[in-house]
């Protein structure tokens, strides 16, 4: 289910601001009270394809211990990504509520 | 120390997998260890050495993680090939075509013993520019008609990869024999006249053909390489 929704997982981690690979694996992990438990290392490469279509940019930085840190951060067109996959994903939420939620469902058409 | 060692050796690892791209292999290198570091110096306190077991089996299998790697890259140099292909197509037939008009701007014509070898070496230059120019113009056609997203499956990026580098492959020969072509035609109306600085004119615009069908053929080759790397990489 995790791998159809990873780049909309990644964006939505970095709306609140840059941050580098460890740090937007802990955000997912918090946000979702960790309900998605993917091997850490499956967020660089979606990272990197993020980056290469253009939503995200990334810069390296030296962190407080000394070592060099990629930091990424949502594009303007990641932020537009963000809003329209965002909506898809509500629409979706809220269609599949309705079916559950809703009447049982038809067993043969009529 | 023990831990430095066992994360450098596993980012070594995974570094390795990603030879096909030198730069991106750092980069990951340098970013896997910062990860590393991290994940060991959050988790709970204790044996130092089990938090940096536990941060890499964390971090999961580099073989699976320089997959997903190796998919964008297929899926990248897809559009790297198609776009250098019609780049060099359109150099070459600016190139010929400035060559030309130089040609009967100057008026240098070929002598009549020259005109037979002439004709059919333009003959065979004419044909095998055009058939580079549709081989192109198919790469791009089959490139928008097989549109992949870039989280569709590696075998997808692969497959569109091969059948694009065919298509290019047949382009980059037809190209070639296109620009010898052209280097004979230049030779034909280059010999028995006396050496002037007008001689660049056309010696330049040659250098630039054999330039663009060079760069056409390095970037194939580059491509074929690193591919088969790649794929090798994501059948183990």
């Amino acid at each position: 289910m995790l791998k159809g929704h990873l780049d909309l997982i990644v964006l939505a981690a970095l709306a609140a601001g840059p941050a580098h690979g460890y740090a937007i694996i802990e955000t997912i992990k918090r946000k979702s009270g960790q309900a998605f438990d993917l091997p850490e290392g499956t967020i660089y490469p979606a990272l990197h394809r993020l980056e290469q279509a253009g939503l995200l940019s990334s810069r390296w930085t030296t962190a407080e211990s000394g070592r060099k840190r990629r930091v990424y951060a949502l594009t303007r067109p990641g932020h537009r990504a963000l809003a329209e996959r965002r909506a898809v994903w509500e629409r979706f939420s809220d269609a599949i509520g309705g079916l559950l939620g809703g009447t049982a469902p038809c067993k043969s058409p009529a | 120390m023990q831990e430095s060692r066992m994360i450098a050796a596993y980012a070594e690892s995974l570094a390795r997998k990603l030879d096909f791209n030198p730069s991106l292999s750092r980069r990951v290198r340098q970013e896997v260890q910062d990860h590393l570091w991290e994940a060991t110096a959050a988790g709970p306190p204790g044996n130092r050495h089990e938090a940096v077991q536990r941060a890499i089996v964390n971090f999961g299998d580099p073989h699976v993680i320089a997959a997903q790697f190796a998919t964008a890259w297929l899926a990248r140099q897809t559009w790297k090939v198609g776009v250098t292909g019609i780049l060099v197509i359109g150099g070459v037939f600016v190139a010929m075509k400035a060559r030309v008009t130089w040609y009967a701007a100057a008026q240098w014509g070929l002598s009549e013993d020259m005109r037979d070898v002439a004709n059919a070496v333009g003959w065979i230059d004419v044909c095998a520019f055009w058939l580079s120019v549709i081989m192109g113009i198919a790469g791009c056609a089959y490139l928008v008609v097989r549109r992949a997203p870039l989280t569709a499956l590696c075998a997808a990026h692969c497959n569109r990869l091969r059948h694009l580098l065919f298509l290019s492959a047949v382009s980059a020969v037809a190209l070639s024999v296109s620009v010898v072509g052209d280097g004979v035609l230049t030779a034909l109306r280059l010999v028995g006249r006396e050496f002037s600085v007008e001689f660049l004119i056309p010696i330049s615009l040659m250098v630039i053909e054999i330039a663009c069908a060079g760069i056409l053929i390095f970037s194939i080759r580059s491509i074929v390489v690193r591919m088969v790397h790649t794929t090798a990489l994501l059948k183990t």
